[in-house]
């Protein structure tokens, strides 16, 4: 072995190093980048393992993504006292996590089901299969990941860099402009803008994407793009075996005294108007309050959530979802007869 | 643990910090050993009392074994040795294998028997510990060398941290005699032990995870025939992902063994310009191609008992080999492959042989003979002179038999990869079968960087065939190696994949 000099190059790889990362970290906070946490299994097993909180406390939301944008966290616990606990997953149908729940004895709460038909009756979801991966994540999580989520929260909390879905060496080079091939999906096709997520697992537009049609508009034309390649809907057997398991899993839940309650989150335009053509109301969405024997909040039934005008068609802004979620709590606590431990009298702000 | 987690970080630097104080040599082996158990049951707690059981088994045993005089006293020891180790193994890894083809079996022959499917869990590093465990029981039958002093150093051996889970399987002389004496990295050292650790963690994090495996899996998941430019892609894919994979696990168990003043031996050394796949086993996860050759293949007589034999022999061990990876007919026929390759090279040297040297009596030592038709000799640990008989020299030739091998090699990873033989042939077909209507699955950005990597792996392992990493860095200018080694920093953070196991945890 050659004496190289290994105390001179592990101090010169050292300082180029932390040069080369805050000089990227410091470019990306100039550049306006919040900060953003991975929604990947150990986040979403985080706070999958928070929902034996008692059901007066706490509230579990699940469902495709509308819910994670339209529901304020910060709005809710601070209007009702009570927890927030986000599992809806993108891309995804709330079903598989619906089960996870439903056998899962020591599950007693509150729980709200965002609906949006596309995910919900379907069998052949985008991203059922991350969803899968994070209940599967959940179940056989050692002490290791646990320890190293705890580390990654502290990091994550305060390095805008560390942002996977952006700003990893992959997501970079996916950045380059190389031609698509054909028939192949590559690459994230969102704008940044349109993806922050908090700890709390809360999405939100970020003020330039409200800003900014052609962002907008990039969103737009995905959506145009699925409705273009979708498939027909479920009909006959196969949509009746969705409608009984959704009854046997939600009937597991009521029998050990949980609450479910199911949503339909807005969405707005060319979209609206596609989905409600193609699931029309008294089939799928009267039908599923009818055989579950639970209550139901549908935006357009309400005034006050009725007519948002989503900034892409399918989801809210954060203003907007501060208003959404204010609304929703007085329908909750009005109508619904959901009681939460601020004070009932206590103005809604 | 993962190597590849910030728990692990944290671990070592805690790990590191205890070492270098001034304890007592057996205050600091006993943190050592403490440390490996937390590794260990940080991945699941209970299973901490298999590896204490296999300890205190073979610890005993092994004593009673080496001090017993009556041969069939001896045998029976050994053979409590067999049934725990290899039990166990059984139980873990090939119970469900083994109950699902026993009822394959008698549903063949008309019986009408279907049992509910066994839900066990594999202990991490099962079979390298075994392995480990194993070597150790029948060298103190064979009176090969001498039972470890104490329990404290037994355990250690058996569960020290750095070759615990995945490896390198090492034996009791290479490990046990470090305990004896008390050892603290030099300065040297523990930089050469953190360059491998980054060296290691970037083959994992970034080449790996980060470039490699996505195209990997697109292929061996998509259950249409593809394009064969498609199927190419995701078969080289997977063949420097495992690389990668395997190889950066080594390179930071080596390198977190150095940083502590321990020495691990060489688990590769740049196999994919291996020529010939004698060649291969002497490059590619070295520590279990040699143990199989000390305790399979030569046992079973090795070439001892003629040509035929000496063939026989040879698929068995690979047969067996395949199935070590896991309990799947795939693995086996990826053993198979192999053996059948090796069969390929043998008749193609003995008959050169003949040819160059028609009497063939050569005095050749018992032990040469047997070690030359099959796998690695020993490599002397993390330094040292190059194994003379692997020393191909860099010729026009031998670089294409290179290519040839690597080729083939390829194609035994379709098996080793597939999840079945239906997905198997459907993708040897896409290789080997033009079909324009075949579906495409990877992206322009994603054929490149498959290209790229591994046209510079194959490049890379073939100017450093007949060296080794360390020697390579020693012989850098120091801010060269500097470079170098922040280029690998930053591309690990920028890389995020920081939660992913490693293929051969699976095994």
């Amino acid at each position: 072995m050659q004496p190289t000099n290994y105390k001179k190059a592990g101090l010169l790889a050292v300082c180029i190093s932390l040069i080369a990362i805050i000089s990227w970290e410091i470019h990306l906070r100039n550049s306006g980048v919040p900060v953003s946490y991975d929604d990947n299994e150990a986040l979403w097993s985080d706070k999958r393992a928070m929902v034996y909180e008692p059901s007066d406390k706490a509230t579990v939301i699940i469902g495709s993504s509308r819910i994670k944008y339209d529901l304020d966290i910060p709005t809710w616990e601070n209007s009702t006292g009570d927890h927030v606990i986000q599992l809806s997953n993108v891309g995804s149908s709330p079903r598989p996590v619906l089960a996870d729940l439903a056998n899962d004895k020591n599950f007693k709460g509150r729980l709200i089901i965002d609906v949006t038909e596309g995910s919900f009756f379907s069998r052949t979801v985008v991203y059922d299969w991350k969803t899968n991966r994070k209940i599967a994540y959940y179940k056989e999580r050692t002490p290791t990941q646990r320890f190293s989520f705890q580390i990654n929260h502290v990091l994550e909390s305060q390095f805008v860099f560390l942002d996977q879905q952006f700003y990893s060496i992959n997501s970079l080079i996916e950045k380059l402009d190389v031609p698509p091939r054909p028939k192949v999906n590559s690459g994230n096709p969102f704008p940044m803008e349109f993806y922050p997520n908090s700890f709390d697992r809360q999405s939100f537009m970020t003020a330039r994407f409200v800003a900014d049609t052609s962002l907008q508009n990039q969103v737009k034309a995905i959506w145009r793009r699925g409705r273009t390649n979708a498939k027909p809907p479920l009909t006959g057997t196969a949509l009746d075996s969705i409608f009984s398991s959704v009854k046997f899993q939600v009937e597991k839940i009521k029998a050990r005294g949980g609450r479910v309650l199911f949503i339909r989150t807005p969405s707005s335009g060319p979209l609206f108007e596609y989905e409600t053509k193609r699931y029309p109301r008294a089939e799928y969405w009267d039908r599923l309050l009818k055989v579950t024997d639970c209550p139901g909040v549908y935006f357009k039934d309400y005034p006050a959530m009725a007519n948002f005008e989503c900034p892409e068609d399918s989801h809210l802004s954060r203003e907007q979802a501060v208003i959404f979620t204010n609304s929703f709590i007085n329908i909750l606590k009005e109508e619904k007869g959901w009681s939460f431990t601020h004070n009932l009298n206590k103005p809604v702000l | 643990m993962l190597f590849n987690s910030y728990t692990f970080l944290v671990f070592f630097a805690v790990v590191l910090i205890l070492h270098n104080l001034p304890f007592s040599w057996k205050t600091k082996k006993i943190n050592l050993l403490l440390a490996s158990y937390v590794f260990y049951a940080a991945w699941n707690p209970p299973f901490i009392l298999l590896l204490w059981l296999s300890t205190l088994v073979d610890y005993f045993v092994g004593r009673a074994l080496y001090t017993q005089e009556n041969k069939h006293k001896k045998k029976l020891l050994l053979v409590i040795s067999l049934i725990g180790n290899l039990g166990m193994l059984c139980f873990f890894k090939y119970g469900g294998f083994i109950l699902e083809n026993f009822t394959s079996l008698v549903n063949a022959l008309g019986v009408d028997y279907h049992p509910a499917k066994p839900n066990i869990i594999l202990p991490a590093g099962i079979s390298f510990y075994t392995f480990t465990t194993l070597c150790y029981t029948i060298d103190m039958y064979r009176k090969e060398s001498k039972p470890v002093k104490t329990l404290l150093d037994f355990s250690l051996f058996v569960t020290f941290f750095p070759h615990l889970v995945a490896g390198p399987i090492v034996r009791p002389p290479q490990l046990v005699p470090q305990f004896e004496t008390p050892r603290k990295a030099s300065q040297q050292q523990l930089l050469q032990g953190l360059f491998l650790l980054t060296l290691g963690l970037f083959m994992k994090v970034f080449l790996a995870d980060g470039m490699l495996s996505e195209s990997a899996n697109s292929v061996f998941s998509s259950h249409d025939v593809l394009k064969t430019l498609d199927a190419w892609m995701g078969v080289l894919a997977f063949s420097g992902q495992i690389f990668f994979d395997f190889a950066g696990y080594s390179s930071c168990a080596i390198g977190a063994a150095l940083c502590l003043g321990f020495i691990l031996p060489q688990n590769f050394l740049f196999p994919y310009a291996a020529v010939g796949f004698t060649d291969f086993w002497r490059r590619w996860h070295i520590t279990l191609s040699s143990w199989l050759r000390d305790y399979l293949y030569i046992p079973l007589g090795g070439n001892r008992l003629g040509k035929y034999r000496t063939y026989f022999n040879l698929m068995v061990t690979m047969l067996l080999g395949g199935l070590w990876h896991g309990a799947k007919w795939t693995f086996v026929a990826w053993g198979a492959l192999h053996g059948l390759y090796l069969w390929i090279e043998k008749a193609f040297r003995d008959a050169r042989r003949k040819k160059s040297l028609p009497a063939l009596a050569i005095v050749e030592s018992k032990n040469n003979f047997i070690k030359s038709s099959f796998a690695p000799s020993f490599t002397k640990p993390v330094e040292g002179s190059f194994p003379p008989e692997t020393n191909h020299p860099k010729t026009v030739t031998n670089f294409f038999l290179a290519l040839c091998t690597f080729f083939l090699v390829n194609v035994t990873w379709v098996f080793f990869r597939a999840e079945d033989f239906t997905s198997a042939w459907r993708l040897l077909h896409s290789m080997f079968v033009r079909n324009d209507s075949g579906t495409a699955v990877l992206a322009y950005l994603d054929i490149a960087k498959v290209s790229i990597i591994i046209v510079i792996l194959v490049i890379a392992h073939w100017l450093m065939r007949n060296t080794m990493v360390l020697n390579v860095a020693g012989k850098m200018s120091w801010w060269l190696l500097g470079i170098v080694w922040s280029v690998m920093l930053i591309l690990i953070m920028l890389s995020q994949n920081a939660s992913s196991s490693f293929i051969y945890f699976q095994f």
